[in-house]
């Protein structure tokens, strides 16, 4: 054995911040705040045509929109800061859909919401930003600070728990609205557990999941000559799933019933890799949709319309038809924001437009042109998502970088779907476009997540005896160290 | 330790496989979007025009609500709907006569539309440009709706004559030029008041009493309205014959003088005709036959020429479908179909019968029009249009004449327009066609006296065109219940045709 | 068409212009993402096996592959965990820098021993060299294509 050499290296301290460049993430935000400024520029400009004023180039809301791209570029600045090795792409994604959304907000007639916060009275477009301020500094705030998974991953148990906790509080102590018992009232505030449910649940199973990988995919349970994965080792998930999912149905929340359900198989399968595991999932899916039919209502109401909402135009297939038309006004290029969304009878033609149809409201004013870009900047965020997950370090912030992208965009899937009637119509909100604090913020906590998981640790130090300076760098908590991506 | 089993190997030989996992997961994920962009290309695409345009899209019931209904003319420039403002000061339609209602039907905000305002709604209302490059840059324009006048080929004076003539009775007249396929009268009685019923006012009161009418006054019977044609059907028949070379001018049957008499035996069924006076015991050959309107000579003449060929020809004329047309119109029959004999008739009796106008033959005043148009056309049948020209914003666009199908060779409807010439002017046919001549215009027609088999007098039918060497006009009459042909269809078509002569100098 | 109209058609289109800029910008990054993803070859820097561990945690012949920074300790978060009493939370670093190795104590209670020497601060490694920690020994090897 040789001896150890103690050479005179400078020791290097590991434990103070080094700021880092992020040279990507400030061009594509650059981008992006153009995008938005002439955005905002057409928006004004349309208004003040409508109003009959010649248009010129002033900004629908210049205020809000500075506020927004103010802060977005304040979370990259405190990811540059903090040197975080974090994924360039999602915060200007996810920044361009919320920007969209916010221009959307803008757009709508501004009473459709209001609110009494600390004795101002804040409308659509401007709660619509607050929300979103916050939610960007749930982002950046995950992004820079989390450094360790312990507290998601050894307390799952904890965490199922208490998202099953507030489901039943909700149900108990929940508000209504639209006949589904979604909201819960604190304050001035209103919220939708759900929202932050599936978050909860899609940490339990990632925990879960990659606790139990090996058994679950070696072993089995026979039924005959098939082979299944072994279901006693799965009973605990479905149990705590089963849980969640009938609450939900209780509450007549179809759509996040739908989403749990689609993420719970889509984990599985991630976690397992076992294709009888997701036809079992689709059978029991296709049993239960057609009980659903027969037993339950307003599910056959849904599904009816959904087949064939022209039958009842102006009664139950009302919202749908209405979508329909906006897409079919919209045509390749749109409208243009502001131009479209006729009103009827002094109303908007769209019930719920801020909440569960924005897609359809940018399908006519941006057109599939504008639809097809959305839906791209959507899947550039599950990509991500989903890249993530591919190059995590271990299976553990694999399957739960895997299941937080999967909750956004499937979530995103389902309501475009419903929109466009290839699915029944489900109220849920689109990710980041909607109006909806609850959503927001929820949505806020999955991309912070991502974030932090996609920390890609620290860089190799330089060799010992090089030209550049040894800055202090901080190592230790790093989320993700050494594994390369 | 988490769980009690080492993780740490797993975690690296398992990474691989959970990245495969996820790959595939993001495979499946990126083709439900693309299903998602398939979803909007459809709805913004494919089905754009159709929904952007349709009564229930709010665009366009605001539209309606507020943009003035491009204006409907006759071919010499009266206007005959337009728009006046109600105490909202919103638009309604108001139409200045009518006789035009059937054809141009009505355009109520509470009772929708009917006609050619149901037809031309898109143009009229804006909605749609004229040509299809213009229509997708529609929302490029600061006027985002153009209504659009549209100018017929109708004449005011002529329907305003035929609805006259036609007086307290059902029926239809239809007169068109049958070189170029334009309609100048399409007159239907009894006719209804759209103005009345267009009014906001007085539109509940109207609706009821049209729908309490029992004759039926929104019936447009020139292009719904479906009558035994009788003796007119000879003329299809004719044209068949032709065609297939069963007959030529000079066919005679020897034994129709006889079945003259006795009526002709077909299948243990007796045919009868009227008896034929003039001609005695002459076989008539088909000039003649069709100068007297001889049923024996017309149900030997399909008998010869068969079912398939006679089927074939009607169908060359519009027959069994819907005729293409600005307004919809009900398919014309030789016979209900189903039977065993070729072209679906069920015994040699019913094909006897059919040839010569009976049986179950049921046609539209605007088929026989079409048919006699043939006709005169030297064998060249037009297509059948209203509308001359569009004009709007985005300039004017005139519809052009176009040739349908060609029925019949020159030679052969030289022979049928002879024939029909005799029928008005020979010493024997003026006889049953009293009044269809034009005095001065070498004048062609057919009359028919359709038996309707115990319900009531015969439908009088009238066919005809003039003059014949290059006919201008053609015209189809039928007055329900009107007793012979040339009872009131004959004189009636004659006077229309005199009247368009009369006129054609002022145009 | 007019010129009030005209602007704003072409604001309208040059704000649809400009997202499918954002969209081919953030497009481009994910190509060179992959590009360099799979131009990375698949050689391991190093690879550490395990030759004794008498806890048990990690096992003994378990291998490592070894990025250029792995941190060794028995926190949970570490690229190698090591369950043993001795050793700490954060017990020390391996780390390739320009050509070679280097081990790094990491302020560690009971200390590194690289080849039976106490590492002080930063020390470089050959492969073949073992390191201790707490009571379980590393050997660093040669890393597999």
């Amino acid at each position: 054995m040789s001896a150890a050499r103690q050479m005179a290296l400078p020791a290097l301290r590991w434990r103070a911040l080094r700021p880092r460049a992020r040279w990507r993430e400030s061009v594509l935000l650059g981008l992006l705040a153009v995008t938005l400024v002439v955005g905002s520029a057409s928006l004004g400009a349309t208004e003040r045509a409508l109003a009959g004023h010649p248009p010129t180039f002033a900004a629908a809301d210049p205020r809000a929109l500075s506020l927004y791209l103010g802060m977005l570029f304040a979370v990259h600045l405190a990811q540059v800061l903090a040197g975080r090795r974090t994924d360039q792409v999602l915060l200007p994604a996810v920044g361009m859909l919320g920007g969209i959304g916010l221009l959307l907000m803008q757009r709508l007639p501004q009473d459709l919401v209001s609110q009494q916060i600390f004795g101002r009275t804040l409308v659509l477009g401007q709660l619509q930003l607050a929300w979103l301020v916050l939610a960007l500094a749930v982002i950046g705030g995950l992004a820079v600070a989390v450094r360790s998974d312990r507290w998601l991953r050894l307390y799952k148990y904890t965490w199922a728990a208490a998202g099953i906790a507030l489901l039943l509080l909700t149900l108990i102590l929940g508000v209504d609205v639209n006949g589904a018992r979604l909201s819960l009232r604190l304050g001035p505030l209103t919220g939708q557990p759900s929202e932050l449910l599936k978050v909860m649940l899609v940490i339990f199973l990632a925990g879960y999941l990659s606790e139990n990988r090996q058994l679950l995919v070696e072993q089995d349970t026979r039924l005959g000559p098939i082979r299944l994965p072994p279901l006693p080792y799965l009973a605990p998930m479905v149990a705590m799933w089963a849980t969640a999912l009938g609450i939900v149905v209780i509450e007549r929340d179809l759509g996040a019933a739908l989403l749990f359900f689609a993420v719970f198989l889509l984990l599985l399968y991630v976690a397992t890799g076992r294709t009888s595991a997701i036809v079992l999932g689709l059978i029991l899916f296709a049993v239960g949709a057609v009980l659903a039919y027969q037993l339950v209502g307003h599910v056959r109401t849904r599904v009816d319309i959904w087949l064939d909402p022209f039958a009842d135009p102006g009664g139950a297939g009302y919202q749908v038809v209405q979508a329909l038309h906006a897409f079919a006004r919209g045509g390749i290029v749109g409208t243009g924001l502001g131009g479209g969304l006729p009103m009827v009878g002094g109303r908007l033609p769209i019930p719920e437009l801020h909440t569960d149809f924005p897609f359809a409201a940018l399908g006519e004013e941006l057109g599939l042109a504008g639809i097809l870009a959305i839906l791209g900047v959507y899947l550039v965020v599950i990509e991500r998502g989903l890249r993530i997950a591919a190059a995590a370090a271990d299976d553990f912030r694999a399957i739960l970088a895997a299941g937080l992208s999967l909750v956004v965009g499937v979530q995103a899937f389902i309501i475009a779907a419903g929109n466009l009637k290839l699915i029944p119509l489900t109220g849920i909100t689109l990710p980041f476009i909607s109006y909806g604090g609850s959503s927001l913020l929820t949505n806020a906590v999955v991309v912070g997540l991502l974030l932090a998981i996609s920390d890609k640790g620290v860089e190799p130090p330089p060799p010992p005896g090089s030209r550049r300076r040894l800055s202090p760098r901080r190592l230790t908590g790093l989320l993700q160290r050494g594994a390369g991506q | 330790m988490i769980g009690g089993r080492p993780p740490q190997a797993v975690r690296r030989a398992a990474g691989r496989t959970v990245g495969r996992n996820v790959s595939r997961v993001g495979i499946t994920l990126a083709l439900a979007f693309a299903a998602l962009a398939g979803g909007a290309g459809y709805w913004q695409v494919v089905r754009s025009t159709d929904l952007s345009t349709s009564p229930d899209d709010p665009a366009v019931i605001s539209a309606v609500r507020h943009v003035p209904r491009g204006r409907i003319l006759d071919r010499r420039g009266t206007v005959l709907a337009s728009n006046k403002l109600d105490a909202n000061k919103e638009p309604y339609r108001s139409y200045r006569d009518p006789v035009m209602s059937p054809v141009i039907g009505y355009a109520s905000r509470q009772y929708g539309m009917a006609g050619l305002e149901l037809a031309y709604d898109a143009q009229l209302a804006g909605l749609r440009r004229s040509d299809p490059v213009a229509d997708m840059l529609t929302k490029f324009q600061a006027k985002r709706y153009a209504p659009q006048d549209i100018t017929l080929s109708l004449s005011l004076q002529l329907q305003r004559a035929a609805v006259r003539g036609l007086g307290r009775d059902q029926g239809a007249v239809v007169m068109l030029d049958p070189r170029t396929g334009e309609v100048l009268a399409l007159a239907s009685t009894p006719t209804f008041n759209a103005s009345a019923l267009a009014n906001p006012t007085t539109a509940a009161a109207t609706w009821k009493a049209l729908n309490d009418d029992k004759s039926d006054p929104l019936l447009p019977r020139a292009t719904l309205g479906r009558y035994v044609p009788g003796s007119v059907m000879k003329i299809v028949t004719a044209i068949a014959a032709f065609r297939s070379g069963s007959i030529t001018k000079d066919t005679t049957y020897e034994q129709q003088p006889a079945a003259e008499k006795t009526g002709l035996l077909v299948s243990g069924y007796r045919v009868r005709d009227g008896h034929h006076l003039f001609t005695g015991d002459k076989a008539l050959d088909f000039i003649e036959a069709t100068e007297v309107s001889c049923n024996i000579y017309f149900a030997l003449t399909g008998l010869r020429t068969g079912g398939a060929e006679i089927d074939a020809a009607a169908r060359k004329l519009g027959f069994y479908a819907p005729i293409p047309f600005d307004l919809p119109t009900a398919p014309s029959q030789l016979t209900n179909g189903g039977g065993p004999l070729p072209g679906g008739f069920l015994d040699r009796v019913e094909l006897a019968n059919a040839a010569y106008g009976q049986a179950e033959t049921n046609v539209t005043p605007l088929q026989m029009a079409l048919v006699a148009a043939a006709v005169a056309n030297d064998g060249v049948l037009m297509k059948p249009h209203l509308v001359r020209s569009l004009h709007g914003a985005d300039g004017t666009q005139t519809v052009a004449p176009e040739t349908w199908a060609t029925v019949l060779p020159f030679n052969d409807a030289a022979v049928i327009k002879s024939a029909m010439q005799r029928a008005v002017e020979g010493q024997y046919g003026r006889l049953f066609t009293t009044g269809a001549k034009v005095p001065g215009i070498s004048t062609a027609g057919k009359t028919g006296t359709a038996q309707l088999g115990g319900s009531g007098e015969p439908n009088s039918w009238f066919i005809g065109f003039a003059p014949v060497e290059q006919p201008r006009i053609a015209i189809a009459v039928v007055v329900a219940h009107g007793g012979g042909g040339g009872a009131r269809a004959a004189p009636l078509g004659g006077d229309l045709m005199k009247l368009f002569f009369d006129t054609e100098a002022n145009r | 068409m007019d010129g009030a109209l005209l602007t704003l058609w072409i604001m309208r289109l040059a704000f649809l212009a400009l997202i499918y800029l954002f969209l081919i910008g953030v497009v481009r990054v994910l190509i060179r993402d992959l590009r360099a993803a799979s131009r990375e070859p698949a050689t391991e820097l190093g690879r550490l096996i395990v030759l004794a561990s008498p806890s048990g945690e990690p096992a003994v012949g378990a291998v490592f592959a070894l990025d250029a920074v792995t941190t060794i300790g028995r926190d949970v978060n570490n690229a190698v965990v090591i369950e043993d009493p001795f050793a700490s939370s954060e017990h020390c670093a391996l780390t390739f820098r320009g050509r070679s190795w280097y081990v790094e104590d990491l302020a560690s209670t009971n200390g590194t021993f690289l080849n039976g020497s106490q590492v002080g601060g930063t020390a470089p490694m050959s492969f073949g060299d073992e390191i201790q920690v707490g009571e379980v020994r590393l050997r660093l090897e040669r890393g597999r294509r």
